[in-house]
């Protein structure tokens, strides 16, 4: 493809007015905003995939153990470290007899749980900090603003794993832990929105006929930028998953007998070193495509809020 | 551009006060008085007192907030009870290895994304492209330590090309020459960045290729290479300045675990072991010390940035 | 004129290949322009005139194409040339400039080096020659200290020195054609014409041709020699100005000149508005593609396309039923045979009353805003402030369309933010009936909204575009609580009504909308609440002429109606013109001349008013020869620290010392309260009776 036909003018939107035939009629059907923009997601097919990569993972680790029923808590002595296909054992077992596939499934309820939870929380309150923070401006913006820089030069992984060896791991303060470190990514998004909206011509006409903060909060700024959060938070809890697993690595995550994914590769190092691929390809596997899914909705559900503006 | 060199120097400066009261604030969470520490676990409470008294402790916050802030103004990061050492010099000797890592690693990812979001951009949505994209998408998604194992089975383990751990030994030469040792460190660290930065410029270009400016510099005559090198990459490839600067806290956390998997004895490792033995002097003077680093790092890449661009260099608004 | 055209193009054909669909952007254009004259392409947006520009230096976007017909510069055909050849054509034979000088320049090179490179890539020379030739072409353009302008990037310089900038790149290799793709658009008025001018005198010195693409009737009427007009992607009409003018024989042609404001100006009649909308080019038409919207259509209009001809080839038009007169070539000129006075009864005159003897229903006095700028990284401090409005004061009286003019910058825009409380005047009064406006906070002036609401520019963005209409329309209501739910959702209904639009309109969304029919919808939001009266900012600035009539004729038609006081806002004076009674004249944040329409058009006192005037491009070619003076000179000085005494001194012709010392106030010119502030003014004072 020729650089200087991609050069030059835009990829061009053209003007195709819609197709009424008097000045007062407008034909086209009628759908609604949520209609269109769920026509929007299916049409990508990468936003499908990721959803259904999602679905099937959900599946998998919620329901499966109800159908392949493996003893999670308890070893067994006998039976470490088989290769997969062994009779019993599909993918094999793992240095303490776990059976590799049901663990599978078992460490993604925690690994899905806590990511999820986790990656919620740090959006509302990133969300709202966010708003906050750009709606009132001034000195509260630019306190809230300094404070978001000094949280951020923080580096991450040092203060979770900081965190969780100071304050606990039971999962309900894994989830806050991780959550607060990662509620630092929407503020900034959420307050540039903020800002460009509250100057858009649209509020200034609801403060022209009388109406106040509130109304401008709840019916214009939120339902506009609603488009940028939701993005974000999948974007988000596929971070929050991505931590949990790191910090399970390293050796402060989950404590057993509650398992994850990132803490069935804890002993990642000496599985290599003999030979114990069936036990390191998995979870890994496992946790790429999660973190893939999520970012390919996310993707996908940018293009379905963008399109709302353009014409059919 | 003076006018925003000083606000951003005064920027910085309040961030950093502000990090120092919020690491201050993360000190005080601390399980256990260091005076057990240093006494051991019999020790009984008059002497508990004693100790208290003789580090401080038991003086308003603020007043030890200051007593802290002092020491660190005058380079002090604190004292290790658990391993008798003082945190500086604990660091004085990490550091530079994990400097190695994330600069060479550093380089090395820039070196290979340029190029490739370029040609990811000019050549965008043909073969390579989406299969660039396809890599991109994967690695960005593969946690550092996933990645460092699964190269370790593969190149390591399977077809032994390269040494399974970093070097070990004292000094930095090391570092800077067993190659054999250092590759697949350097690489683990490395690729997500390619994938990340690559992303980055593919999409700065694609910007910057859609601008009217290109649309004249094309109606003048000039042919696609041209533009492409003269105009657009400058344009494109400016912002990755403030990028980079701003990268390294996500850096510094990928070095500490590619460190573990290595096994690495550089600021990472020291930081894991530390959080093993309970020994939190250590881990807070770390975490100071990468936030400075960060800090100095996102500073001057803002300062960078305001010296190449000239919008913002040669106005003041 | 000359036998062999410059630049010939026959039957061009340009296509858009889309994700689904395909866009049949130029049906077949002819068009020739010879060495010297310029080239004027008119229409309105989407009718492919940038299109032709664009197709002419291939400079095509994603997917567009060439997939027929023929250009050839000087005999030598450009369409089959390779990319490298293109490349050696391209600012070396033919120049081009755009429409926003500002995003067309590369922000990160000095100018000196952008005009420098067109040299580069064209002649051998090396870099300090070709940075010599660069200063040279600045002078050439008339940029002020060029040699040090050079060296400066371009948001360093103003919108007319950037658009020099760019005249500058395109002509530094002297090429033999320039095309200018709107290149005044963006530009205030009096720097539109200083910049037309220069294209002028560069034409004549280097013997260039030159297209001149324009949406503005105007424009072309002023500076093109010959003119071609588009429509749906095919050139409909095509002759010299002046017969276009006298003459038109398209009825599409026609109807544009009905639809422009300033024809119907002094009668004040209604504006012709062109029904429906232009076809959608995915799916062109077979026959003639005016047909549907043509007022003289027959059966086989519907049928055939007709041909681009006429009775001579001086004229040339694509119509099989043409208006105006049957004309005869006399001498190398094409001169009109019978007179053919057809008068459109474009319905009765839309009469509007001004009650004078209420009182005024706005009294603005000594009005000031200031925009305070801050510095400092933690503490901001006011290190000084914009000086938007300066002291102004002014009357509306009930049922009268007061027009407030100027150019960016003179503080209209904030005047009307002022008047419906989006800001909060420093200092002064503003009276509403027999209410304090002014300094009051938001909760105290709810009630009173209702009596003033505010139309906007943007009808895009002035619309949430998560809502539907029949919620945008309600909230008014809602928010003062108007009614009760039935009343209110009456009241929607009769909105849309009242606006033209059907009542299907309630359950879309604003995207789905044209831009004339989204400023009916702000149109009927700010008519809601009943108010008495309506600030318009700039209402009809980012419409097509045609549609633009469509919404000053339903403006004018509900002001009758309910009685309605409007504040018009605008910096184009012959849509001000058109609608108002009394005009203001804005400069810098003071108001310099207000007086009846009429009498600030045919006798303007203040010299900015005269330059406005004459800088202002007439759709008439006559008109546009005779103006004598050269508008505005020079450039508008900086709002924050504005010229002492009067603000227009630095660049007024008549400024004298008196003018920096003392500030000039408003005194009466004439028994029709016709005011102005100069001590210098075109003609004497005479106090009122």
């Amino acid at each position: 493809m020729s650089v200087v036909s991609s050069l030059g003018a835009q990829d061009p939107v053209p003007d195709l007015t819609p197709t009424p035939s008097a000045a007062g009629d407008v034909a086209g059907r009628q759908r609604s905003m949520a209609r269109r923009m769920a026509e929007v997601f299916f049409e990508n097919k990468l936003g499908v995939l990721g959803l259904g990569i999602l679905v099937v993972l959900v599946l998998f680790c919620f329901l499966g153990p109800m159908f392949y029923h493996t003893d999670q808590i308890h070893t067994n002595i006998d039976s470490t470290t088989l290769t997969p296909g062994s009779p019993g054992y599909p993918l094999g077992t793992d240095q303490e007899g776990y059976d590799e596939l049901g663990r599978l499934m078992v460490a993604g309820q925690s690994s899905l749980e806590v990511g999820i939870a986790a990656g919620l929380i740090a959006s509302v309150v990133g969300t709202l900090y966010g708003a906050v923070s750009g709606y009132f401006g001034g000195w509260i913006d630019a306190l809230l603003m300094r404070i978001l820089d000094a949280a951020y030069s923080l580096p991450s992984i040092f203060v979770l794993l900081y965190l969780a060896a100071t304050v606990g791991r039971s999962k309900f303060t894994l989830i806050m832990v991780i959550g607060l470190t990662l509620w630092l990514l929407l503020p900034r998004l959420v307050r540039g929105e903020t800002l460009t909206l509250k100057t858009r011509e649209y509020v200034q006409a609801v403060r022209v006929m009388g109406g106040g903060t509130n109304r401008i909060i709840y019916r214009h700024i939120l339902p506009n930028a609603i488009g940028t959060i939701v993005v974000s938070v999948t974007f988000i809890i596929a971070d929050a998953i991505f931590a949990l697993s790191t910090l399970s690595f390293i050796g402060l995550g989950l404590e057993s007998p509650q398992i994850d994914w990132g803490g069935m590769l804890n002993s990642g190092t000496s599985y290599v070193f003999d030979g114990y691929w069936w036990l390191v390809y998995p979870p890994g596997i496992a946790i790429i495509l999660v973190i893939i899914a999520f970012n390919f909705i996310g993707d996908a559900l940018r293009d379905a809020f963008e399109t709302r503006l353009q014409k059919r | 551009m003076i006018a925003y060199i000083i606000r951003r120097l005064i920027q910085g400066v309040i961030v950093l006060f502000a990090v120092t009261i919020i690491t201050f604030i993360l000190q005080k969470l601390l399980p256990g008085d260091p005076a057990i520490d240093l006494l051991g676990a019999k020790a009984n409470r008059v002497q508990i007192e004693q100790i208290d008294h003789l580090m401080g402790l038991d003086r308003p916050f603020w007043v030890q907030y200051w007593k802290w802030l002092d020491n660190l103004l005058h380079g002090n990061l604190g004292y290790s009870y658990k391993r008798e050492q003082t945190v500086n010099s604990l660091l004085a000797v990490a550091m530079p290895r994990t400097l190695v890592l994330v600069g060479e690693s550093t380089i090395i990812a820039v070196l290979l994304a340029i190029p490739m979001g370029i040609v990811q951009a000019v050549k965008r949505n043909t073969w390579f492209d989406y299969i660039a994209t396809g890599v991109s998408f994967t690695l960005y998604a593969t946690p550092v330590f996933f990645l460092g194992l699964v190269t370790l089975l593969i190149f390591s383990d399977d077809l032994n090309w390269f040494a399974p751990t970093a070097p070990s030994a004292d000094g930095i030469a090391p570092y800077l020459t067993d190659w054999n040792a250092m590759f697949l460190p350097v690489i683990t660290l490395a690729l997500p960045s390619v994938a990340s930065y690559s992303r980055y410029v593919r999409s700065s270009v694609l910007d910057q290729i859609t601008q009217d400016y290109v649309r004249t510099a094309v109606a003048k005559g000039a042919k696609q290479r041209r533009v492409l090198y003269r105009h657009v990459l400058r344009n494109a490839l400016m912002p990755m300045i403030t990028l980079l600067g701003y990268a390294l806290p996500a850096l510094f956390g990928g070095a500490l675990i590619t460190e573990v998997v290595f096994n690495m004895p550089g600021l990472g490792l020291l930081y894991i072991n530390s959080a093993e033995q309970d020994d939190y002097a250590t881990m807070l003077g770390l975490t100071v010390l990468i936030t400075i680093a960060t800090i100095l790092g996102s500073l001057i890449a803002d300062l960078g940035y305001a010296a190449a661009d000239p919008r913002v260099r040669l106005t003041d608004s | 004129m000359s036998a062999v055209a410059l630049l010939e193009v026959r039957d061009l054909r340009t296509q858009i290949r889309l994700k689904r669909s395909t866009v049949h952007a130029l049906g077949g254009v002819d068009l020739t322009v010879d060495v010297g004259e310029t080239l004027g392409v008119v229409g309105e947006s989407g009718c492919g005139k940038t299109m032709t520009a664009m197709s002419i230096m291939r400079l095509l976007p994603n997917g567009g194409s060439i997939v027929g017909g023929s250009v050839s510069l000087d005999g030598r055909e450009l369409t089959n040339l390779s990319e490298d050849e293109m490349a050696e054509v391209r600012g070396n034979e033919i120049g081009m400039i755009f429409q926003d000088p500002m995003s067309s320049l590369n922000p990160t090179m000095t100018i000196g080096l952008q005009i420098a490179e067109s040299v580069l890539l064209h002649r051998k020379a090396t870099k300090r020659e070709a940075l010599e030739r660069a200063v040279d072409t600045l002078k050439l353009v008339g940029m002020p200290s060029a040699a040090q302008r050079a060296k400066n990037y371009p948001h360093q310089l103003s919108g007319g020195m950037r658009q020099r900038a760019m005249i500058a790149m395109a002509l530094a290799c002297e090429p033999k054609l320039l095309i200018a793709d709107e290149p005044t658009t963006a530009l205030d008025v009096t720097v539109q014409k200083q910049i037309l001018q220069v294209i002028n005198d560069l034409k004549d010195r280097l013997g260039m041709a030159v297209i001149l693409v324009t949406h503005d009737l105007g424009v072309i009427a002023g500076s093109a020699d010959r003119i071609a007009v588009m429509y749906a992607g095919k050139v409909v009409e095509t002759t010299d100005t002046k017969t276009l003018f006298a003459n038109s024989r398209h009825p599409y042609t026609e109807a544009l000149f009905e639809a422009l404001p300033e024809k119907a100006a002094e009668s004040g009649d209604r504006l012709y508005s062109i029904p429906g909308l232009p076809p959608d080019l995915t799916d062109p038409p077979t026959a003639c593609r005016f047909a549907p919207r043509c007022r003289y259509a027959q059966d086989r209009c519907r049928g055939e396309e007709p041909p681009l001809t006429g009775e001579t080839q001086l004229h040339r038009f694509a119509c099989f039923f043409p208006t105006g007169s049957v004309e005869r070539a006399v001498g190398g000129e094409v001169v009109a045979v019978e007179q053919d006075a057809v008068d459109h009864d474009l319905g009765a005159k839309i009469e509007v009353e001004v009650r004078t003897d209420e009182g005024p229903a706005l009294r603005v006095v000594n009005l000031v805003k200031d925009f305070p700028i801050t510095a400092g990284a933690v503490l901001r401090r006011k290190v000084g402030a914009v000086s938007a409005v300066a002291d102004v004061s002014f009357e509306i009286y009930p049922g009268e369309t007061f027009g407030l003019v100027g150019e960016s910058g003179c503080g209209k825009s904030t005047i009307g933010r002022l008047l419906v409380g989006l800001e909060r005047a420093s200092s002064g009064s503003v009276r509403f009936g027999d209410r304090e406006l002014a300094g009051q906070s938001d909760r105290r002036l709810r009630p009173y909204r209702r009596d003033i609401q505010l139309m906007f520019q943007d009808s895009y963005a002035s619309l949430d575009p998560r809502m539907r209409v029949k919620t945008i329309l309600a909230e008014p209501l809602n928010v003062q609580r108007v009614g009760d739910r039935a009343a209110r959702a009456a009241r929607v209904r009769e909105l849309v009504d009242a606006v033209g639009l059907s009542q299907s309109a309630l359950e879309r969304y604003p995207h789905e909308f044209s831009g004339g029919q989204r400023q009916r919808i702000g149109f009927a939001r700010a008519l809601a609440l009943n108010p008495k009266m309506i600030v318009a900012d700039e209402p009809v600035s980012a419409l097509d002429v045609s549609i633009q009539s469509q919404v000053l004729n339903l403006m004018k038609e509900l002001q009758r109606d309910l009685g309605l006081t409007y504040l018009f806002i605008s910096h184009d004076l012959s849509v001000v013109r058109y609608l108002s009674d009394r005009i203001g004249v804005m400069y810098l944040g003071k108001l310099v001349e207000v007086g009846p329409a009429e009498s600030v058009y045919s006798k303007p006192v203040h010299h900015y008013t005269r330059g406005l005037l004459d800088a202002v491009p007439v759709a008439d070619p006559s008109v546009e020869q005779e103006k004598e003076s050269k508008g505005v000179t020079g450039e508008l000085p900086s709002a924050i620290d504005p010229p002492s005494g009067c603000r227009f001194r630095t660049r007024c012709p008549a400024a004298q010392s008196l003018c920096a010392e003392q500030e000039p106030p408003l005194v009466p010119f004439g028994p029709d309260d016709h005011f102005a502030a100069c001590h210098f003014p075109l003609r004497e004072a005479s106090a009122g009776e």
